[in-house]
């Protein structure tokens, strides 16, 4: 009895054995054939991200939210980090081996070498770091940088730039500078042609700084920026708040 | 009150029933002379277990001492204030309906049972679940409180549709038990008067006639000529006759005392009420009846059964990850949704639903061949029934007495006893046939109603009592108008039979012009009718009786008396015309004519045939593997007949006793193992132990309890059930009750069956027919085949739904498949294919194998669960992966990337998530991203679903031999999936509550590609359950 049941209990081991390992088989061939299909360089659909949506840096710590002291150095020291981090591709012994191209035109390239152009920092002015390594923080003009999403083979048409509106509390205006001048965003920078092909390009951006009028502490101003000036980029989805768009909000304590 | 006055409780079929109690009356008697039988005794312990209950002296009372006692009088009544009064404080007279559970506590009964519980706990840790968030987090998003809503919902839509149900079949009941309002004639202010019955009270002087009900208990005070039909209340089937004189102190004995709602059959009577409504007799037992608890049905017990091992799976398999969750640093919140998740993934929605659609089309199905189910639960229970206990008359048999035999010129010949005969086929050439149909024709009092020249024959109601309207009939067929005969053969006198003369004598004019002799005809108790005879009538020639001729009427006579059938023995005398000139006047009181010297002519058998349909049925009941065991009222010789012709005793098994008689020996020398059948009478059940009758159940599969009482019904169901089986019991009585209570499945007669029988029955048989409770056990059984197949197509596919939250949280892949988008599997593409499973048609052996065993057979077993979740079920999941990862992987997320990505994904801050291509996503576009992964699981597990439909169609049988087509149902199913799946990607695709979203057409051609590999693989899958596994 015993016996019988043992070969039995083996022969149902073995008959899982098998059919998992079959099951596995088929499987793993399944997904290879499925992976066979896809190109390496660009994505077989596009279509969920046709429009790119907006990001902002130094990444705030909670929820678009950034909170800091002019006077203390600490409040401000990871903002400036990670904008100095997100900066060092941009730097210019980084883009030595860029390609300058001519302005206001699409760099639609062949192949099969894609080549990036140069996105020099001192486009961003103040907010390139280079003459302030404290980004305008330490003076009470922070700086932060709007970049669109890299989309594969997107071509904005017209001259899309990004418009940041500034909205303080009460009486506080605030002047809001954006650099390159006006927020443009040059179309030499499109279209995207991939991770793999288009290994060093580099993503064009637009610089923020905020200048405040009033004295008065805390100052908080709340900003909005929008890619305009182009057809085919959507600056509202009523569900997606950060398509073509960002809102992001200042709090700065003397 | 009056002639026209119905009865209640009873419904009349060409006079069915009153053949019936007719039956049971005066032709008893006739052959109880020829067997001997200890029925006094029988009678005495039969009552005993009634008694018990009864506390009754008025019929030990005078008259004078019963006025004093109810303040009453016996020539004037009650007075109207004193009747008032008494009616107020005792309330009507009427049974109170058995006690209805409110509709309340119904509607919360299905609320609250089986998954809803399941359902309820995932709908309260949703909303808990959203609670804790919002605390937390004030804008998280409603997705719980849908989801917990969505499950309430199910719940109390499905318990609606549950309750609907059942109420439906209900109302259906209420319908039959409709009372015909019931009149009684009552001395009152020393008037008479026509009140309904329900008004009486205690001390009310009634009277009643023959065909009237009586009103209630009362004890005699006058009575002439009258008899009673108490077979209702203690099971006997011979008229009672009851008198004013107190003769026995068991007031169930006594013959002064009438029962309420039993039957006065002849003669008048004036009593005096005792006892009305619940107090009454009746009523009593009918209490009695309301005490035997409802067992729980089979198939309760299975879902409950399901229920356990799917709450288990769930539960274990949801604490199982929590705590795995919980460990791999999940939030606790988060494990709190995991876990529902879990459940809901586990639970199949839908079933409870499906199970109730499927049962009551199976109900409907039954109520077309005639078996109306109260209960549901119970279309299943008859499927599993492994002894059926019925009733002889009327469900066994036509309950009608037919010509069965003929014996003339020595020679037995047989008659033709089907429902429907039209002529009657045995040789009619000879000279003695032509005497004898004369006087069947002649010697008979019953006529047919007027006004039924186009009813068939058989079917005409007649005014007489069961033996003279099987002769009429037969006559009627054989000869033609028999009216026209005995208008032409005029008659001049006659005396009736009685039970002292034990024959019919009458005395005819002939339509013979030339003959002017009277014709003297006289039928009845054959040893009777022999002793009265000089010769005996051979080939049309009279003959002399001597020995040798007598001897073979005797061996004729045994010979259908053996039968079980009921002999009646016929001669004739023609009065010699100088004698009895035309003129002569005959007078019965003196006798003034010969009663010696006849010519015997023949003799005619009569039964209760078997109905046609029911040899088959039983044929069927036994290659399926139920025993049907007989239990009647009736003499255990007729019993053993019918038992022999309908095949429950079947041709070549013998009894101890026919062993006994074949070889010779004494009964107790037999060896008790040779016998395959056993005839108990209810005597011998009476001195059996428990153990005895047990032993007596287990050995004989060929059974037949005769002349039991309904108590006794009662210890046999208990008996069989203590075997472990599934009993369904048969009745009609009021005594029936408490068996059918107590009987897995009760099934009332619907034409002979009582109110109170059909009020404990489970099911009502429309046409008292058994070949019917076959059908209805071929349905049980498919329903039993089909939901087990509806449970595997639904279980199949938890694994899938479960699989894409274990993958989620262990190896943290972007969501496959949402629990909203669970529900819409479970109560949208599944309900229809699943309903459908139930029209799938019989598998070829579902009468051929033994009834399943209740405590073996699940419903949902170990072979059943292991080759859902681990067989099939793990191959859908493996190709609803693959479509969800072939939708990421085309939208650029190849399965490398997914791995792991599940914070960086879920984070509503990153809104740059960069892709296998260097592609940045925002947090919505990932999400829609995530609901067409949900969209393409959905699609790969409907597709897969399909497939399993297919295989799902057979459990025995090979697809091939079940076919494709004959279920078109099933294509139905399959087309709601389609239908309900393209109008959620596509139509809804742009409500966002939902999750859905479009598919583009080449990703469905590729899902529609590998889905299709995965589905042969499915339909191979079929391979696997018939291996050494013994899986299906």
């Amino acid at each position: 009895m015993g016996q019988s049941s043992m070969v039995l209990f083996g022969l149902i081991l073995l008959f899982y054995l098998v059919f998992y390992g079959f099951l596995a088989a088929l499987f793993t061939f399944t997904m290879w054939v499925m992976l066979q299909t896809l190109n390496d360089e660009v994505p077989k659909y596009r279509d969920q991200i046709s429009s790119p949506g907006l990001t902002v840096f130094p990444k705030p710590v909670t929820a678009l939210e950034y909170s800091f002291s002019v006077s203390e150095p600490e409040s401000y020291k990871g903002y400036i980090e990670d904008l100095k981090k997100f900066l060092t591709p941009y730097a210019s012994e980084a883009q030595k081996n860029l390609k300058v191209c001519a302005n206001g035109v699409l760099s639609e390239q062949k192949g099969p070498v894609y080549e990036a152009c140069q996105f020099p920092l001192n486009l961003l002015e103040a907010c390139s770091g280079e003459n302030d390594p404290d980004f305008g923080y330490s003076q009470g003009h922070p700086c932060i940088l709007v970049k669109m999403n890299r989309i594969i083979g997107l071509k904005p048409q017209g001259q899309p730039r990004i418009e940041c509106t500034g909205n303080s509390k009460g009486e506080n205006t605030t002047t809001l500078a954006a650099y390159p001048p006006e927020g443009n965003i040059d179309l030499k920078y499109f279209p995207y042609y991939g991770k793999k092909l288009h290994a060093s390009y580099l993503q064009p951006l637009v610089a923020v700084q905020l200048n405040y009028t009033a004295s008065s502490t805390p100052k908080e101003v709340t900003v909005e920026c929008k890619i305009v000036g182009s057809k085919n980029l959507k600056n509202y989805d009523d569900r997606d708040k950060f398509l073509g768009r960002v809102a992001f909000k200042i709090t700065m304590r003397a | 009150m009056g002639q026209k006055t119905p009865r209640i409780y009873s419904v009349e079929l060409n006079g069915a029933k009153d053949m019936k109690q007719t039956d049971k009356g005066d032709g008893k008697d006739k052959y109880r002379g020829l067997q001997d039988n200890c029925l006094e005794l029988g009678k005495n312990q039969r009552k005993e277990h009634l008694t018990k209950e009864i506390d009754l002296d008025d019929h030990k009372l005078s008259n004078k001492e019963l006025e004093t006692k109810y303040h009453t009088n016996i020539v004037t009544g009650l007075s109207s204030t004193q009747a008032a009064e008494l009616l107020a404080r005792d309330g009507p007279n009427a049974l109170s309906p058995p006690k209805e559970t409110p509709e309340i506590i119904k509607f919360l009964k299905q609320m609250v049972g089986g998954f809803s519980i399941l359902l309820w706990a995932g709908a309260i840790l949703c909303w808990i679940a959203y609670g804790i968030q919002y605390s937390n987090d004030k804008s998280s998003s409603l997705d719980n409180v849908y989801l917990g809503t969505v499950l309430a919902l199910v719940v109390i839509l499905t318990g609606i549709f549950a309750y609907y149900q059942e109420a439906k079949s209900t109302n259906i009941m209420a319908s039959f038990s409709k009372m015909i309002p019931q009149q009684a004639l009552v001395i009152r202010d020393s008037e008479k008067k026509i009140i309904p019955a329900e008004q009486l009270v205690v001390g009310d002087i009634v009277e009643i006639k023959g065909g009237d009900q009586i009103p209630a208990d009362i004890r005699l005070l006058f009575a002439q000529g009258c008899k009673v039909d108490n077979s209702s209340l203690t099971g006997e089937s011979e008229p009672q006759s009851r008198s004013c004189e107190f003769t026995h102190d068991d007031p169930l004995e006594t013959k002064n005392i009438g029962f309420y709602s039993t039957t006065c059959l002849e003669g008048t009577a004036t009593g005096m009420v005792i006892n009305t409504g619940d107090r009454t007799i009746i009523g009593q037992i009918a209490s009695l009846a309301s005490g035997v608890g409802n067992e729980k049905t089979p198939i309760a017990i299975e879902i409950q059964h399901f229920v356990h091992i799917v709450a288990g799976v769930a539960i274990s398999i949801g604490v199982l990850f929590f705590i795995i969750a919980v460990s791999m640093k999940y939030r606790v919140l988060d494990s709190i949704i995991f876990l529902i998740g879990i459940i809901v993934a586990n639970v199949p929605e839908g079933l409870l639903a499906t199970v109730t659609v499927t049962l009551s089309l199976t109900a409907k199905r039954m109520a077309k061949k005639n078996c109306l189910v109260k209960n549901l639960e119970a279309v299943e229970t008859l499927g599993s029934t492994s002894i059926i206990c019925s009733d002889k008359t009327g469900t066994l048999t036509q309950n009608r007495m037919t010509v069965a035999h003929l014996w003339f010129d020595n020679q037995i010949f047989m008659a033709d006893t089907s429902e429907d005969q039209l002529k009657q086929t045995f040789d009619q050439s000879s000279g003695t046939w032509a005497s004898l149909s004369k006087i069947i024709a002649l010697c008979n009092r019953a006529e047919f109603r007027p006004g039924q020249e186009r009813v068939p024959i058989m079917k005409r109601v007649v005014v007489g009592d069961a033996s003279e309207t099987a002769l009429l009939k037969f006559s009627e067929v054989v000869l033609g108008d028999v009216m026209e005969i005995r208008k032409r053969n005029h008659k001049v006198a006659e005396i009736p039979f009685n039970s002292t003369n034990k024959f019919q004598l009458s005395i005819h004019k002939t339509d013979d012009p030339i003959d002017k002799r009277f014709l003297m005809v006289m039928k009845g108790a054959p040893e009777k009718v022999l002793e009265k005879c000089s010769t005996i009538m051979v080939n049309g020639q009279e003959q002399p009786l001597n020995n040798s001729t007598a001897e073979a009427f005797y061996t004729a006579y045994m010979e259908l008396g053996g039968l079980g059938e009921r002999v009646l023995g016929f001669c004739h005398l023609y009065l010699p015309a100088d004698e009895f000139p035309e003129t002569y006047s005959f007078d019965v009181d003196a006798m003034n004519f010969p009663m010696s010297d006849f010519c015997f002519v023949g003799l005619l058998s009569m039964i209760d045939p078997p109905r046609s349909t029911v040899p088959d049925a039983i044929t069927k009941c036994r290659s399926a593997g139920i025993k049907v065991i007989m239990v009647t009222g009736d003499h255990p010789i007729t019993a053993k007949a019918i038992a022999k012709s309908v095949g429950i005793i079947s041709a070549n098994s013998e009894t101890v006793e026919d062993i006994a008689k074949r070889l010779n020996i004494a009964v107790e020398q037999v060896n008790k193992q040779d016998a395959k059948a056993a005839v108990v009478t209810g005597t011998e059940l009476k001195d059996m132990s428990e153990d005895q009758l047990d032993e007596v159940l287990t050995s004989y599969p060929e059974i037949v309890f005769a002349r039991t009482s309904p108590q006794q019904k009662l210890i046999i169901v208990e008996g069989c059930q203590r075997q472990d089986a599934v009993v369904a019991v048969t009745g009609d009585g009021v005594n029936d009750s408490p068996a059918l209570k107590k009987a897995d499945i009760g099934i009332a007669m619907g034409i002979a069956g009582s109110d109170a029988a059909k009020n404990a029955a489970d099911m009502v048989l429309l046409d008292d027919n058994f070949a019917s409770i076959v059908t209805g056990v071929e349905e049980g059984r498919l329903i039993f085949d089909n939901l087990k197949k509806t449970i595997a197509y639904t279980l199949t596919k938890n694994i899938a739904e479960l699989c894409p939250f274990l993958i989620y949280i262990i190896v943290g892949v972007p969501l496959p498949l949402g629990t909203i988008t669970i529900l819409f599997i479970d109560l949208g593409t599944d309900i229809v294919p699943s309903i459908a499973l139930a029209y799938e048609k019989a598998e070829s052996d579902i009468m051929n194998r033994k009834p399943r065993h209740k405590k073996k057979d699940r419903l949902v077993n170990e072979p059943l669960v292991v080759y859902s979740y681990l067989h099939i079920g793990i191959m859908q999941s493996l190709g609803a992966f693959l479509v969800y990862f072939t939708v990421y992987a085309q939208e650029g997320f190849r399965p490398s990337t997914l791995i792991n990505l599940r914070v960086e994904w879920e984070k509503d801050s990153v809104n740059n998530l960069e892709d296998s291509y260097g592609q940045e996503w925002t947090r919505y576009q990932r999400k829609y991203l995530e609901w067409t992964g949900y969209t393409a699981f959905f699609i790969g597990i409907m597709v897969q679903q399909i497939a399993d439909l297919i295989i799902r169609k057979t459990r025995r049988n090979s697809i091939f031999q079940q076919g494709l087509f004959r279920n078109k149902v099933i294509w139905v199913g399959i087309a709601s999936q389609i239908i309900i799946a393209l109008i959620l990607s596509y139509g809804l695709g742009s409500i966002t509550a939902l999750n859905f979203t479009m598919l583009r057409s080449p990703q469905r051609q590729m899902l529609l590609l590998v889905v299709t590999i995965q589905a042969s693989v499915l339909v191979c899958g079929c391979a696997p359950r018939h291996s050494h596994l013994g899986v299906r």
